[in-house]
């Protein structure tokens, strides 16, 4: 019995339309014409597009102004139809949750049950039509169901809820349920603003009248409610919010106060998040994962993979929360180190030793084909013999998996902020030396870049840690240890010290390694999302929707 | 004046003036906006003769969205927490209108007493109780009447001790207590098993005793 005025954000998106579906209709998967999304994408063409690589997928952004112009497209639709005006119509669409068909057929079978149903109409004054399918197209027969806007209405006597008799201004819906002016007003910003609901029903007690959308606009701008304009408009975003949850093809951006909407109908099936990642971005540039309630880019994993990692490591945080610490000790002084750059090559400020921050082995180990750190040594298990042992190795695999997807994450902040650092040092040498600010750009773009990496790379230990052992783990562990190898000289040369005799040799170092970088970082994309369409990852872990 | 102080003030003024109503609203401090409302438990229900007090929280936008109300007195009834008074009922949520007030919604608690919904619950124990044994329910919110509403006192436990007793108060039957009680189980960690798997009325044959020294183990 709960209110729960939240949209599909918290929900699980598929859920709702399951539950759609499964409320009696035959006719679950609308087609693409069914929101007429082809004729409308031509209109809303967004200019150029780079060229799509084969692991993205075709999306559209739709501003909140394209999406109302879907919205109307069917009201108008209905109203033609059933010859009633568009706002009866919109509350009819609203009420069978935007399936045309479905509404057509209820209201064909029994117009008044679904008017009184939808708060249209109150029962009693619902059109008689008992016998036989609604009239079609009777225009002017069927039109006044509900009044369009506030109707002044004779002061009845003193306003029964806020009994002030200096009220003068009275307005009712169709059902002649009068009330001032200043309640109707607070009682639908109330709903609207702390509700989050759109449909905002008659005061009266008992009544399921709902107020039309005129209603609510106009009774907000009359009586001076709602100077800002603010309430109108969160009202507006509700609607568009309810449209977006109604149909599988759109989904609405999960960024706080952003408006976008994005269309991608080869997302909408659950089957297909087995095969690939809908990673899109809305047209204020944010992305987001079309397929579940991430809401960053988790490439290269899929979201059935991406869900069980983040809830993994939910559960286990407990126990994962020491590594996530920003500090360690030396393995040779033990004195402490905090790390402060995104590079892992880590020397110890007190007895210059030299380690890698991740396994905490000396640095000189590595060697040049140093980064074997990412692979986990699964032969520690065969000496798990008893329960205690095993539980001991199985939490010590997944805390190999879960420090380097925690470090990835938060190298990638720290390399933010020493591209923050590094830019002030670089204005300040513009000032003292004869630097562009074009010579500046090639450490943001090394940054964008490697920061980009490092978010791949992070989800790539979600992946390796669910990837069943064998040949296909291995070639992708190479993928991935190619990666980690060149974001890791990246983030080095980062933070090599900037002045004017150097620059020019540091730039052309620096932008040779982002092109590279980018290259592998491309490979392991195209691979993964490969293998994903081929169906050659296994797991070692019963995944939904995987067999 | 303030549109929800003016409402409210009348309606503790006209909840006064109205000598005929059984229902009353208090003030419990300075502020016109945390009331205590308070009426007489139904007739022919078990809950007669109690005196039921109820918590009124009065929000911010007020009478547009509903008040709040919780009982502060104990009430045994499927659709109050038998644990914090808090009370299930649809026009304290979605079917609030404006128009409804303080007196109006107290009059509809009253009537929930007298017509509980068990398929809607709020205390699932006591719904469970209510579906089960109606007689042995009543029997025990009557006696909750008797100790925490003020209510008379119930013949079959007039015998008992005067103070509260806790089997009574979970509804149980002191046989049945008494019986894992001395196979060395704590009374009160047996009390609330009981309570918990609802021992009660014919519900007792459906529960093996293995079952419940089961329970008692863990
Ligand atoms: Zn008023
Ligand atoms: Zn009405
Ligand atoms: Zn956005
Ligand atoms: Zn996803
Ligand atoms: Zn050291
Ligand atoms: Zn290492």
């Amino acid at each position: 019995m709960s209110s729960d005025y939240e949209y599909s954000d918290e929900e699980d998106f598929y859920d709702d339309d399951e539950d759609m579906a499964s409320a009696g209709d035959d006719d679950s998967a609308p087609s693409d014409d069914d929101m007429d999304m082809d004729s409308f994408a031509d209109d809303f063409k967004v200019p150029q597009h780079p060229p799509r690589k084969s692991y993205e997928i075709e999306h559209e952004p739709l501003s909140q102004q394209a999406v109302e112009r879907l919205m109307t497209t069917d009201v108008d639709h209905i109203s033609g139809i059933f010859g009633v005006n568009e706002s009866t119509a919109a509350l009819l669409l609203r009420y069978m949750n935007w399936n045309k068909e479905r509404l057509i057929e209820k209201y064909m079978d029994n117009a008044s049950s679904v008017s009184v149903a939808a708060g249209v109409s109150t029962p009693s004054r619902a059109s008689p039509s008992v016998s036989g399918p609604a009239p079609i197209r009777s225009s002017g027969t069927r039109r006044r169901t509900i009044r369009q806007t506030p109707v002044p209405k004779a002061e009845p006597s003193v306003c029964p809820i806020c009994f002030d008799d200096s009220q003068t201004s009275f307005l009712a819906l169709s059902c002649d349920h009068s009330f001032c002016i200043s309640c109707w007003a607070a009682y639908i910003t109330s709903k609207i603003r702390e509700e989050g609901e759109h449909a905002v029903r008659c005061m009266a007690e008992g009544c399921a009248l709902v107020a039309p959308d005129p209603f609510v606009v106009s009774t907000l701008a009359n009586s001076g409610e709602d100077e800002d304009g603010r309430t109108r408009e969160r009202f507006q975003e509700l609607l568009v919010r309810h449209f977006v949850s109604a149909n599988p093809h759109l989904k609405y951006c999960p960024y706080p106060s952003c408006t976008y909407t994005v269309s991608c109908p080869s997302a909408s099936s659950r089957s297909s998040l087995t095969t690939m990642v809908p990673t899109v971005s809305c047209g204020a540039s944010h992305k987001f994962c079309f397929g579940c309630h991430i809401d960053s880019d988790h490439r290269p994993v899929v979201c059935p993979i991406a869900k069980m990692w983040l809830k993994k490591c939910r559960d286990d945080s407990e126990t994962a929360n020491w590594i996530k610490s920003n500090t360690k000790e030396c393995s040779k002084c033990q004195s402490t180190i905090e790390k402060n750059g995104g590079c892992n090559h880590m020397t110890c400020k007190k007895c210059k030793h030299e380690f890698c921050w991740v396994c905490m082995g000396p640095w000189s180990e590595h060697g040049t084909a140093w980064y074997s750190c990412n692979r986990y040594d699964e032969k520690g298990g065969v000496d798990a013999r008893d329960a205690q042992s095993k539980s001991r190795a199985s939490l010590e695999r997944y805390l190999h998996y879960y420090n380097r997807w925690a470090n990835h994450e938060q190298s990638a902040k720290l390399s933010v902020e020493l591209y923050n650092k590094t830019e002030k040092k670089m204005e300040e040498m513009q000032i003292t030396s004869s630097l562009t600010w074009i010579e500046v750009q090639f450490m943001k773009r090394a940054v964008e870049e490697a920061e980009r990496c490092r978010a791949t790379l992070k989800w790539t230990y979600a992946m390796a840690f669910y990837l069943d052992r064998g040949n296909e783990k291995e070639l992708f562990e190479d993928n991935q240890r190619d990666l980690e190898k060149a974001v890791e000289d990246l983030s080095e040369l980062l933070e090599s010290p900037i002045d004017p005799e150097t620059i020019s040799t540091l730039r052309q170092k620096v932008t040779d390694k982002t092109v590279y970088v980018a290259k592998r970082n491309e490979i392991l994309l195209k691979d993964t999302s490969d293998g994903f369409a081929e169906e050659r990852w296994k797991w070692n872990i019963a995944v939904e929707g995987f067999d | 004046m303030d549109a929800r102080l003016r409402r409210v003030n009348k309606e503790i003024a006209d909840c006064k003036n109205d000598k005929s109503s059984n229902i009353k609203i208090e003030l419990v401090d300075a502020s016109p906006f945390h009331l205590k409302g308070s009426f007489p438990g139904p007739q022919d229900t078990p809950y007669e003769g109690g005196h039921f007090e109820v918590d009124i929280v009065i929000p911010d936008s007020y009478p547009f969205q509903p008040v709040k109300m919780k009982f502060i007195t104990k009430v045994y009834h499927p659709n109050i927490s038998s644990a914090s008074g808090a009370i299930c009922l649809d026009i304290l949520k979605d079917a609030w209108s404006p128009v409804l007030t303080l007196k109006s919604t107290l009059i509809s608690l009253q009537s929930l007493l007298c017509s509980p919904e068990p398929n809607d619950p709020q205390d699932a124990e006591v719904a469970k109780h209510y579906t089960t044994s109606k007689r042995s329910f009543d029997e025990t919110a009557r006696y909750w009447t008797q100790i925490y509403a003020g209510g008379p006192a119930v013949k079959k436990m007039e015998v008992k001790e005067p103070q509260k007793d806790e089997i009574a108060i979970a509804g149980l039957e002191k046989a049945h207590v008494d019986q894992f009680e001395g196979l060395g189980f704590e009374r009160s960690k047996v009390i609330d098993v009981l309570r918990r798997l609802n021992y009660r009325g014919a519900n007792v044959a459906n529960i093996a005793e293995d079952r419940i020294v089961e329970e008692l183990l863990k």
